[in-house]
């Protein structure tokens, strides 16, 4: 059964819209990565599109770990309309046949893996999607494909930079290790510019940033997951360095229906950023959680003397998909914040927190 | 339950710089002492440097909660017992554990610690390992406790390999870095060098460990204070393996004459280092001349008491050991190559 709380999410992100996502119906639509955060928010919208608006989409979902996710997501993995496929982008040669709509999300952006193999993460990065560029080749009914690139491709965004446009032209670190994720992102997409000219392939990137919501892993040691995880556990919520940090979150839901738009958009062949243009403090966003648990948690700043927590800031500017496609947010943050905690109190087990 | 930030010194800063003090007396002091430390030693050394208003007293087996074993040496007092009484003997200062991953599990030790009220988790690796750290320092996250990474014999890393490891622990949700001088090899501008590069490639808290082998504890921990180190490991008269460490009192003293603050109270912390000089501490560390063999080989103070006892069994030069273990770039943990050493240089002495 579908979780009714990520449903009703879908019901209302599709509602008035579903036209904008018309060229989809009847179509089969491969989503590579297609059990994780995104790749599962992709997977409920598309069945919310079929149960309630008649699409009549077949989602195929490729992934590395699709038993586990045939365990932990019953409700997606036995309709009728999904298929799973257990398959590794390194070692990939060939896509469904029927494919039409290709998503390409294969990554973990977990950060502790990207410090401890970043070989593995770049050769998953690169090797896949070449791999994958490579297999569209026989797919003779093929449209459009969307590769999942990162806000990461930037480099660190300029402190007295508001929000990150496309346009702007910083980059990772130079032969860091710590970018080994980052630059083999952009590596990717150079892949994806190569394929466009050398095989007229219709690829259209997007350059995700931070998101919360239901399907999120809290166990990653992120800013907000952190929040949330503190909060769901009982304890006082704690923020490292002074809480001016400046970050900005959209929610699952919001992000699934933006990417199958840029997926159907008319115009490939460009990159898009993806994500919430609304700039948050952490400690905003840690009075924003604890203001929806009982009782209200204390906030503690561990503004690390130090200096040496220098404040960072990830937000893009979304304006070009607000702009040129209409899209906007169904989801504010606060409901997003109220969401995400209800959905991890009543769906999943969390360590030590209050069911 | 002690978490608070207010209870210790807080480092948020302010007109005066500020320094975290964590003092590991009740730890590396243990490999000073064969591990022997009993409850009661544990008790009153809590209750005076609890006074004082030490932040952090760290608790356990020299190398660690969990460590505790044949090859290690034997805690007279399990874990169990010494965070239960160091818990009850804490208002103030908060209790933190030392753990290394391989001699202590998550589920067996961990888990207990925190379940024992443990506030500060400091997670430690060799200096290139920090990979075998990820699940203890998630798991003490998750569990809500202020986690530190640690990299122990820091000098047989480079800087930029330091560096990159320390990142590592942070992506894994260490909260501050530490970087011990295990064997006490480090000068000052060895210290400053990595604390000016870590602070560069980390946006998280970076602290010290010092080692007296060469006498430079003090000078060397300054040194890092001085390059931005933001806490700093002490004990009460350098109670720790080989050499000793900074010793604490010294610490607070020439940190606070040259203005920076640690909320601690000197005069009680006095008292609390001669209390333990007369109760617990069987020998006051001195810097023996294994112990600068030590330094100079870059070996692990931790090894000296081995090293000597083996050396005397064997009939040979224990400073002719240390240089070849320092050869053979030996580390914690890897005690049984002492006697592997120690009787090849007994069989050439006797072939020669």
């Amino acid at each position: 059964m579908t979780p009714s709380l990520v449903r009703e999410d879908c019901r209302r992100i599709i509602d008035g819209r579903s036209d904008a996502l018309s060229a989809l119906r009847g179509e089969t639509v491969l989503i590579i990565g297609g059990t994780g955060f995104a790749g599962t928010w992709l997977a409920e919208t598309l069945a919310c599109l079929n149960d309630d608006f008649g699409f009549g989409c077949k989602i195929v979902l490729s992934a590395r770990g699709t038993e586990r996710f045939a365990s932990v997501r019953p409700h997606l993995a036995s309709r009728r309309d999904v298929r799973l496929i257990r398959a590794d982008v390194r070692h990939l040669s060939e896509l469904p046949r029927e494919t039409n709509w290709l998503v390409h999300a294969a990554a973990t952006p977990d950060n502790r893996f990207h410090a401890s193999s970043p070989v593995e993460t770049m050769s998953t990065i690169v090797e896949g999607t070449a791999n994958i560029l490579r297999a569209l080749d026989p797919l003779s009914d093929f449209r459009r494909m969307l590769y999942l690139s990162s806000g990461y491709v930037y480099g660190s965004q300029p402190w007295n930079l508001a929000a990150v446009p496309e346009t702007f032209a910083g980059a990772p670190e130079l032969g860091s290790p710590a970018a080994a994720y980052s630059e083999a992102k952009r590596c990717a997409e150079t892949l994806c510019a190569a394929a466009r000219s050398e095989k007229r392939a219709p690829i259209t990137v997007a350059r995700p940033f931070a998101f919360i919501g239901p399907y999120q892993p809290l166990d990653t040691p992120w800013a907000a997951n952190n929040f949330l995880l503190d909060a769901l556990s009982g304890r006082s919520i704690r923020i490292q360095g002074d809480g001016e940090t400046v970050r900005s979150y959209m929610y699952g839901g919001d992000l699934a229906y933006w990417l199958l738009r840029l997926l159907t958009t008319e115009e490939p062949g460009r990159a898009w950023n993806v994500g919430s243009p609304h700039p948050v403090t952490l400690r905003a966003f840690a009075e924003l959680v604890a203001g929806h648990v009982n009782p209200v948690p204390e906030i503690r700043l561990h503004a690390a003397a130090h200096g040496n927590a220098p404040r960072t800031r990830f937000v893009p500017d979304a304006s070009s998909a607000q702009q040129k496609l209409g899209l906007d947010l169904r989801v504010p943050l606060p409901e997003a914040v109220e969401r995400t905690l209800r959905w991890n109190r009543t769906e999943t087990p969390v360590s030590g927190a209050p069911r | 339950m002690l978490e608070s930030s207010e209870r210790s010194p807080s480092i948020d800063g302010g007109p005066t710089k500020t320094v975290l003090i964590s003092d590991p007396s009740l730890r590396d002091g243990n490999h000073a002492v064969k591990h022997s430390l009993t409850a009661e030693q544990i008790a009153e050394y809590c209750r005076a440097s609890d006074a004082a208003g030490v932040p952090i007293i760290e608790v356990g087996h020299g190398n660690g909660i969990g460590a505790s074993s044949l090859q290690l040496g034997l805690s007279a007092c399990p874990d169990e017992v010494a965070l239960r009484v160091a818990r009850e003997n804490l208002k103030r200062s908060r209790l933190g554990i030392h753990i290394i991953p391989g001699f202590a599990t998550i589920e067996r030790d961990l888990s207990r610690a925190i379940d024992l009220g443990v506030d500060v988790v400091r997670v430690a690796s060799h200096c290139t390992e920090a990979d075998l750290t990820e699940r203890h320092i998630g798991y003490a996250r998750q569990k809500g406790r202020s986690v530190f990474g640690v990299l122990m014999m820091s000098h047989m890393a480079s800087v930029e390999v330091l560096v990159e490891e320390a990142r590592k622990m942070e992506s894994y949700g260490a909260e501050g870095f530490v970087f011990m001088d295990s064997s006490g090899h480090y000068l000052p501008g060895d210290v400053a060098r990595r604390v000016t590069a870590l602070r560069a490639g980390l946006s998280i808290p970076v602290g010290f460990h010092a080692h007296n082998n060469l006498g430079m504890a003090i000078a060397n921990s300054i040194a890092a204070a001085d390059a931005g180190a933001t806490m700093l490991d002490g004990t009460v008269r350098g109670f720790g393996a080989g050499a000793g460490n900074a010793q604490l009192e010294v610490l607070v003293a020439v940190l606070h004459r040259l203005g920076y603050a640690t909320g601690i109270d000197l005069y009680k912390l006095l008292d609390a280092a001669d209390m333990a000089e007369k109760k617990i501490i069987e020998a006051v560390p001195t810097i023996s001349s294994v112990s600068i063999v030590s330094g100079l080989s870059g070996v692990f103070s931790g090894f000296l008491k081995p090293v000597m006892r083996v050396a005397a069994e064997y009939r040979v030069d224990p400073r002719d050991v240390f240089f070849e273990l320092g050869r053979r770039k030996v580390v914690a943990g890897q005690e049984d190559l002492i006697i592997e050493v120690a009787s090849e240089l007994a069989k050439t002495r006797s072939a020669a």
